[in-house]
């Protein structure tokens, strides 16, 4: 069984420190985690949530409907309370409400504590009564908070803590709850600093962006990283120069990074061709919301597969990843800068606000510095930066040696310097689509969750997986014969592989966050699918299992 | 390495203020004493950006209006590099005109020479952001509306570590403030470099600009802002060429903790 807990509230109410405090309280009770936010495009006021799911067992997604609402405003009750579970419970941050258990939070707080910002421990200790849970990791999570504010902090902070479990003494337990486990299910990690901790400990470098949201939070995290990893982070003037930043230093050496959303995207675009020419390996975090144009800044999609996939002028050979679980984050960011170095290319690694802010207990991610391999090499005063081979993949050294190192985005020769011999063109061109084969030949194909022969097979990509498989597996409990294939890497595709992979199962629903069904297209457009069913969502929030299931069940 | 197939010969017009410029580039960059092994001569697109091709470098010739950010990425990535910019007007002031405001404000030890003929060259004689009132093109036909950009007020303004101006008919003095922008220390570096574009600017030619360049006296002290704001407002008769400004800014690179374990590079 699972519960999902919901904070909601207004743009600087708490919703964040009090989700934040039971995230971190329910892992430590052994409870496995998935935790989601919903938040307006504003710093103050409007309505947040936070989503916090709670099982035995690993969680892949967010559940359609709360178990428990935290009602921090009015707003929230009113916008919230009808969407609740069945036999769902609602604790009101006020004085009474009908049908609600109603505690006055900041009240509580200011007696006990002298300031209304204890409401959010008076929440996370009332919270934890009505699931029957313990109250002693939370405190201790407190003392470990609040030690350097000192010990009347700390004491503040579990007296309101331990107020809030006597004030629903009465309903304590009122809602069935997961058991907790014998110890700690994992450490928290979300998309953002999963992907962020990946690109510090594989050695990247320099670090440059134009805020965007959900794109800063991984920006900003490889910030918080940067003293101790040794990175350079520069906030550029536009995306624009943060691209070409990233051609420059890749060209002389550092392995580099930067992350955006979709609008930060397209202004790179030229910038990706560049390197695309130039063959330098930058790589591209672009998280996704949706669009066109500004469209829902801080809310989730999948509208930009056909344009990673495509973005830039020219032809040029590109990987482009996207991963569906936070573990997947932190394996793919590390495979995304493999690759680009491997090839010598841009790749792109699609995430989007959903998986940024996901929130999933895992294993301790290894975060020892384990560089990877830059692939360069050490060359004489006869170098030539763009030498034909017959994996496309030129031997390359960098600036600063006996080589002298010559890029050019115009069409060049071996030797870098620019050309207009249309022989030198094309055979330029054909050595750099010829890395194509071997990209083709590393791709990830896409794995399957559920029987080979099931009749019905989802295909999704990014962060749907999550739904995806719970969908998958709740179907199946219920004796349907389901599946899925999920694909983590976008490009290349190798099609002939897919195709047999897929097979020929009685219905296939390609289950994507946008309007168009963007995979299906891709897929078919490479010859690895005919036609499909889809399954689309594009009002901005997370799928979930249930809803997935629900549009399958036959 | 065998140049031959590649076009690797100046192309630019007869009587081209770049001839000048990447003759005195090369006596510049040997009189600084810089290793050619560790320059980086970085450009966009235009006649100017082609000259990284035309003498003994390493070489990024990125995209247009690009240079500075580029620039910049291999300053921070091999801060051990010299990294010189030759760009345009168009390049520099016109497309790149954003990265132009914050490579002064970031102050990255990068040299940029702009090659300044008040016109587009490559593209065929339309206006550019330093084009004079009034000059009639293809694209302008009642002439330029727009007033020209003043970059070295601009940079003087934004307090830019080193701000001087030349003339491609000066060789001396364009080989004197080369070598001065080369050797400075303390960050960005900015050398406008009047110079004729014999096909396409007919208005600002070589003796438009030979009997107006006046070199600025050793009395001005290039630390003294506003007389150095006074030097860059000059323009019509007479156009002071020289060091204008210096500031005492630290560099960008000079802040970053993590370079003092060496260039991110050799990492």
């Amino acid at each position: 069984m699972t519960v999902t807990i919901r904070i909601a509230g207004e743009a600087g109410q708490g919703v964040l420190t009090t989700g934040g405090l039971l995230v971190q309280t329910l892992a430590e009770l052994g409870l496995h985690v998935a935790a989601t936010r919903s938040y307006m495009s504003r710093i103050r006021g409007g309505l947040n949530w936070y989503d916090i799911r709670i099982g035995e067992s690993p969680l892949w997604a967010p559940a359609e409907r709360a178990n428990l609402l935290v009602a921090l405003t009015d707003t929230a009750m009113e916008t919230l309370a009808g969407d609740l579970a069945n036999g769902g419970v609602v604790l009101y941050n006020g004085a009474e409400a009908d049908g609600s258990i109603a505690i006055d939070l900041a009240g509580v707080a200011k007696e006990l504590g002298g300031s209304a910002l204890y409401a959010n421990t008076v929440a996370a200790g009332a919270v934890l009564a009505l699931l029957a849970y313990p109250l002693d990791a939370l405190e201790a999570l407190l003392a470990k908070e609040f030690a350097k504010k000192g010990p009347e902090v700390v004491e503040a902070n579990r007296a309101c803590a331990r107020r809030g479990a006597e004030l629903v003494a009465g309903s304590a337990g009122a809602l069935p709850a997961p058991a907790t486990g014998g110890q700690r299910a994992g450490s928290i990690y979300d998309g953002a600093t999963a992907i962020g901790l990946s690109a510090a400990v594989a050695g990247v470098k320099f670090v440059t962006a134009y805020p965007m949201t959900p794109g800063t939070a991984t920006f900003a995290c490889l910030a918080g990283l940067a003293d101790r990893y040794g990175i350079v982070v520069e906030q550029a003037e536009d995306e624009i120069a943060a691209v070409n930043m990233l051609c420059g230093a890749t060209y002389a050496g550092a392995p580099a990074l930067t992350a955006t959303s979709g609008g930060g995207f397209a202004l790179m675009a030229e910038g990706l061709s560049l390197a695309g020419m130039m063959e330098l390996p930058i790589v591209a975090v672009v998280a996704q919301r949706p669009g066109p144009a500004t469209g829902l800044p801080t809310r989730t999609g999948q509208q930009d597969l056909a344009f990673a996939v495509s973005a830039g002028h020219g032809e040029f050979p590109r990987a482009v990843f996207a991963p569906g679980t936070v573990r997947q984050c932190y394996d793919l960011t590390r495979r995304a800068l493999e690759t680009a170095h491997a090839f010598q290319t841009p790749v792109v690694l699609l995430t989007d606000q959903f998986l940024q802010d996901l929130q999933q207990t895992l294993d301790e991610l290894p975060a020892e510095p384990d560089p990877i391999d830059r692939h360069v090499v050490t060359a004489g005063s006869d170098y030539q930066r763009y030498a034909e081979t017959d994996s496309g993949v030129s031997p390359r050294a960098l600036p600063g040696g006996e080589a002298m190192v010559v890029c050019d985005s115009d069409s060049h020769t071996a030797d870098g310097h620019l050309t207009e011999d249309l022989d030198a063109h094309v055979a330029q061109q054909d050595k750099r689509s010829r890395k194509l084969a071997g990209m083709t030949a590393a791709a990830l194909a896409p794995q399957r969750h559920g029987p080979p022969d099931a009749a019905t097979l989802l295909l999704t990509w990014g962060s749907t997986y999550g739904p995806a498989r719970e969908a998958v597996d709740e179907l199946r409990s219920a004796g349907e014969s389901v599946a899925m294939l999920h694909f983590a890497q976008l490009w290349p595709i190798d099609a002939a592989g897919v195709r047999e992979t897929i097979g020929s199962p009685e219905r296939i629903v390609c289950v994507e966050g946008n309007a168009t069904g963007q995979l299906a297209a891709l897929l078919r457009s490479v010859g690895a699918l005919d036609d499909c069913e889809l399954h689309l969502r594009y009002d901005g929030l997370p799928m979930t299992g249930t809803e997935i299931a629900e549009r399958i069940r036959p | 390495m065998n140049l031959a197939p590649a076009d690797t010969r100046p192309a630019w017009c007869p009587g081209c203020g770049n001839y000048a410029l990447l003759k005195t580039l090369d006596e510049a960059l040997d009189e600084a004493g810089i290793d050619r092994r560790k320059l980086v001569l970085v450009s966009g697109i235009g006649q100017a950006a082609k000259l990284p091709h035309y003498t003994r470098a390493n070489v990024f010739n990125g995209l247009h209006g690009r240079a500075l950010p580029a620039a910049t990425g291999i300053k921070l990535a091999n801060h051990e590099l010299n990294v010189v910019v030759t760009s345009g007007d168009g390049d520099m002031y016109g497309e790149g005109g954003n990265h132009f405001l914050h490579a002064i404000r970031r102050n990255v030890s990068v040299k940029a020479f702009v090659h300044d003929n008040q016109v587009y060259g490559l593209t065929k004689g339309q206006a550019s952001p330093t084009s004079q009132l009034g000059m009639v093109t293809k694209v302008q036909t009642h002439g330029v509306v727009s007033w020209p950009l003043n970059p070295l007020a601009v940079a003087i303004v934004e307090e830019c570590s080193f701000v001087a101006r030349s003339f491609t008919g000066a060789p001396d003095h364009l080989r004197e403030m080369m070598v001065a922008a080369l050797c400075h220390e303390g960050g960005f570096a900015l050398l406008d470099i009047l110079q004729p574009c014999p096909s396409f600017n007919r208005l600002n030619t070589f003796k438009w600009y030979k009997d107006r360049v006046r070199p600025i006296g050793e009395a001005h002290d290039p630390k003294d802002r506003a007389t150095a704001l006074e030097l860059a407002f000059r323009w019509g008769d007479e156009i002071p060429i020289g060091i204008l400004y210096t500031s005492a800014r630290p560099s960008f690179e000079s802040q970053l903790s993590p370079l003092g374990d060496g260039p991110l590079a050799g990492r």
